[in-house]
């Protein structure tokens, strides 16, 4: 996609929801109608009018064909994202030891490091400082460290 | 005199070394803050000698203040939010390799910044912490408001500054999420559980800096950083001439901010930093690596440490939460802020005190000693350095609440951040808006439930109008040089 | 360590609970105490004052405290809730937060899903007005009108006072929710309110350095902190509000083990060793048995249902 239509689609999500935002003050109770409510109507219309200007300047001056790239390299992008989703999805059942113990040489060997030695001494280095500073340190609760 | 003798036992300057250099690294690292690091060692302290307890958090609180600004500068990843300002100038120099000279000035900075404000709650905490009393919800929101004022500072002429408000406004929006303090209702929460107390900004803060320059990093096509500079660029430069009039600012800006309620080492910050830029000969340098702005940027947070002191212990109330969770340790000792502490407690409270000017010795010691090896972070293999950074800013979001959701959060500001990021909107105005946004909202209503539905409140007192003077001084002439270089580029294109 | 924890974390992931509640053999591992709100706030403190003393003079018993902060203790509360009721999870409550999640119907617990096992702490409501205030009495509060008074939060016990206030003295305050009471002290401090609903230990030494003036303790008989200060009720105002803070456990633990930790609760709280750490802490005790305690929740739950009839938020 082309940056420019990027951002006017952006924009225009923007103006939406400024308008949504605008609505929903009306549905505020009590006391929040004459505080939080003109708060709220005031940031819903400032965007609203910003967007509207930056989308008119927009389409006056941007004649760029610019596209949008997330990443040079969407495989290694796309990787580490997928891989941060599964250690977020792991982190309770499995333990923040476990499932850091994979992540980390996988995501290293992913970005196509190869000496497994550094990579398992990086690892464990990472894992030994957490243990001692927030469990020793802090006494912090990490999911799945019953045993220690 | 005794109380020097207490500071300098050797106990005593052992426990506070080891606090500071908990606190620097727990600064340091992405996810961790001192509000959790103090507030989880307060219950610790409670078995320990008051005096004792009392040293080892106020080490954490002065190191971990400092801390903050060592990965924004060498990873562009602020470990707090006070350290965004400091990211903008000290990032580039990094990349132009003078990291050493731009960690020099930071540690320096926060030097003068954190010695500064000690001095300060020292010599007048009684008497400043009365007047900073008549600062009401009202004048609140007016600071809120001068923070917010960074935006425009962060759009220098050459970026969008329509693109920075919106960005800084879609802050406040994405804050107005959890449960509105006015009316006890929810609003935008959507029925999550984990939505009803808002969106904490330490997730947006690791995901939209930390994470977003991991994904970068991944994603670049052949890893090859150009370290040549670093390793040429070794040679030590020397703090630039009439750097210390920027210091001098931030640090009278920080104690100054930091006896005021609200999270005052962020805005702190950013108004030194803007004020720093408009007074500066060199301010086209700005964001573009130049030490005046980590100068100021710096002395600014760090003078909040002594500052937000100030109305904590002679008060009760704390200037911010690591303040705040400090003062649970006083008073699980049975030390009730107040006058209390000056007489009764005073071989406590004194020796604190002091202890906190050797805090910041200490941590200048830590960062000038170390300052070369740790530019040397930039050199690891970006193979490496990503998965230890992802996987502490995981652990990060998620110890801050003890949530998984906070994770999710974390990722999702991240992939939203980039996308916003590459299309010109200035994440920096995003997570100020995010922290400055709730300020301004609880000052805004507060202040008209006070004057009654009326915004004359706004107006009224002496310090609001010294305060909307600032505020127009720090608009209009950025707003007037960018008007004129529209004019400029209109006339060009026409 | 590795080891051990892909050992914790297989186990853990095929579902096998490491220990079967067998009373016989209880405690065979560590208990956990859910403290619903932040490390080193007075709810935490109160949970370790206890464990502390539960740690030294009882064998075997080895507790972890965990913090479950966030959306007024909501978080915490269903936690404890939720948990298995094997008696190796209990947690604390305090109020009126817990019984005011369940009035506002945003809470997925009632009172039935915790044992009530005791009350341990409280903190007295009161009125306070700034120093220099001509308010002196509650007759003066009422007599005032339009007055602008702080309450920490919409919901909360000085929310649920200054209503039932409201509704005793026929007046309508011209409320002010501040976030937390370090704003509400500022405010009575800095005089920009004219009254504030509290509790006794935020603001116990400000009033006895001559900062702020209490004007009347919300509690059914004078307090021993400041045995000179009239009640609100002596002024002829039936107000009575408190924080309290106890030990609640999921409901359906054992009998035999639920029992053992009551009672290790109860004397606990009997003992000297435990009232001067809290005299120490600015921790103000009030212990309840837990009949006594979930009568007084019960009935506090039936007050904030008929505030949030008139007034819901």
């Amino acid at each position: 996609m082309q940056k420019k239509w990027a951002d006017r689609a952006l924009l225009v999500v923007f103006i939406l929801l400024a308008a949504l935002l605008y609505r929903s003050a009306a549905d505020y109770p009590g006391i929040a109608q004459t505080t939080s409510a003109k708060y709220v109507r005031f940031l819903a219309v400032f965007i609203g009018v910003l967007c509207l200007a930056q989308l008119g300047f927009g389409l006056m001056r941007e004649h760029g064909r610019e596209v949008l790239v997330l990443s040079e390299s969407p495989r290694r992008f796309f990787g580490l994202l997928v891989g941060l989703v599964l250690f977020a999805i792991a982190f309770e059942p499995l333990g923040f030891y476990l499932s850091a113990a994979l992540f980390i040489p996988a995501i290293g060997w992913m970005l196509g490091y190869r000496r497994p030695l550094v990579l398992a001494l990086t690892t464990a280095g990472v894992l030994g400082f957490v243990y001692v500073v927030f469990v020793q340190l802090l006494s912090v609760r990490l999911p799945g460290i019953e045993i220690f | 005199m005794e109380y020097l003798a207490i500071v300098f036992s050797p106990a005593a300057l052992l426990t506070i070394f080891i606090g500071t250099f908990a606190g620097v690294a727990i600064g340091g690292m992405p996810g961790l803050t001192a509000t959790m690091a103090v507030g989880l060692l307060v219950p610790f302290t409670y078995t320990m000698d008051p005096t004792m307890g009392l040293m080892l958090l106020g080490g954490i609180y002065a190191g971990a203040m400092y801390g903050g600004s060592i990965p924004a500068i060498l990873l562009n990843t602020p470990g707090t939010p006070a350290a965004v300002a400091t990211a903008i100038e000290g990032y580039p120099m990094s990349r132009a390799g003078r990291a050493p000279l731009a960690l020099k000035t930071s540690v320096t900075a926060s030097f003068v910044g954190g010695t500064f404000s000690v001095l300060i709650l020292l010599l007048f905490a009684p008497f400043l912490a009365r007047q900073a009393l008549a600062f009401g919800p009202a004048e609140t929101f007016l600071l809120a408001l001068m923070g917010l004022a960074g935006i425009i500072s962060i759009a220098d002429e050459n970026s969008s500054l329509i693109k920075a408000l919106i960005a800084g406004v879609l802050g406040m929006i994405i804050a107005l999420v959890g449960t509105d303090d006015m009316s006890g209702s929810l609003r935008y929460t959507m029925g999550m559980v984990d939505l009803i107390d808002g969106i904490d900004f330490m997730p947006a803060l690791i995901g939209l800096f930390s994470m977003i320059q991991m994904l970068e990093l991944a994603g670049q096509r052949g890893h090859e950083i150009d370290t040549s500079a670093l390793h040429k660029a070794q040679k030590r430069e020397k703090l630039p001439k009439g750097i210390g009039r920027f210091m001098g600012l931030g640090a009278g800006t920080g104690t100054l901010i930091g006896i005021l309620p609200g999270e005052g080492a962020t805005i702190a910050a950013f108004i030194s930093y803007n004020v720093a830029k408009r007074i500066s000969k060199t301010r086209e340098l700005f964001g573009k690596g130049n030490p005046e702005g980590i100068a100021a940027a710096e002395a600014g947070n760090n003078g909040c440490v002594g500052g937000s002191l100030v109305p904590t212990i002679t008060l009760g109330i704390p200037g911010n939460s690591v303040a705040a969770a400090l003062m649970g340790a006083f008073i699980i000792q049975g030390m009730i802020p107040g006058p209390d502490l000056f007489t009764e407690y005073a071989d406590r409270t004194y020796p604190f005190i002091l202890s906190l000017f050797v805090a910041n010795g200490v941590f200048l010691a830590i960062g000038l000693f170390f300052a070369p090896y740790l530019a040397r972070i930039a050199l690891v293999p970006p193979a490496i350095m990503v998965p230890v950074v992802a996987a502490f800013a995981v652990l990060g979001s998620y110890a801050l609440n003890n949530s998984v959701f906070d994770i999710y959060l974390m990722i999702a500001f991240a992939l939203g951040g980039l996308v916003l990021k590459k299309l010109g909107y200035s994440l920096e105005a995003l997570i100020l808006g995010l922290i400055l946004g709730p300020i301004a909202e609880g000052g805004f209503a507060q202040g008209m439930v006070i004057g009654r539905g009326s915004p004359w409140i706004f107006f009224e007192s002496n310090i609001a109008k010294v305060m909307w003077l600032i505020i127009l001084a720090l608009l209009i002439p950025p707003l007037y040089s960018y008007w004129k270089h529209v004019h400029r580029a209109g006339k060009a294109a026409g | 360590m590795f080891k051990a924890s892909v050992f914790a974390g297989v186990a853990l992931a095929l579902g096998l609970s490491a220990a079967p509640a067998l009373a016989g053999d209880y405690p065979n591992q560590a208990i956990t105490i859910i403290v619903p709100s932040k490390a080193g706030g007075s709810t935490d403190r109160t949970a370790r004052l206890f464990t502390d003393l539960a740690e030294k003079n009882y064998e075997g018993f080895e507790f972890v405290i965990q913090n479950i902060p966030g959306s007024g203790g909501q978080k915490g509360f269903e936690a404890i809730a939720r948990a298995e009721a094997d008696g190796y999870t209990i947690g604390l409550n305090f109020t009126p937060q817990l019984v005011a999640h369940i009035v506002s119907g945003r809470a997925q617990y009632t009172l039935d899903s915790f044992h009530v096992m005791g009350n341990v702490a409280q903190d007295p409501g009161i009125v306070v007005v700034p120093a220099d205030s001509p308010i002196k009495t509650m007759a003066d509060l009422a007599a005032a009108s339009g007055l602008t008074v702080a309450v920490n939060g919409i919901g909360s016990d000085d929310f649920l006072a200054a209503k039932q206030f409201e509704e005793a003295a026929g007046v309508t305050f011209n409320l002010l929710p501040t976030k937390g009471s370090t704003e509400q002290k500022a405010a009575i401090l800095g005089g920009h309110v004219d009254a504030a609903f509290m509790n006794l230990s935020q603001m116990i030494k400000q009033h006895k350095a001559g900062d702020a003036r209490i004007i009347a303790m919300l509690t059914d008989a004078r307090d021993e902190h400041l045995p000179d200060m009239p009640t609100a009720l002596e002024q002829g105002y039936d107000v009575q509000m408190r924080a309290t803070r106890g030990f609640v456990a999921p409901a359906g633990i054992p009998d035999e083990i639920q029992s053992q930790l009551d009672s290790m609760l109860a004397e606990i709280m009997a003992s000297d060793a435990f009232k001067a750490n809290a005299a120490k802490g600015n921790i103000f005790l009030l212990p309840m048995s837990g009949p006594d305690y979930l009568a007084y929740l019960t009935d506090l739950q039936a007050q904030t249902q008929a505030v949030y009839d008139q007034a819901p938020w």
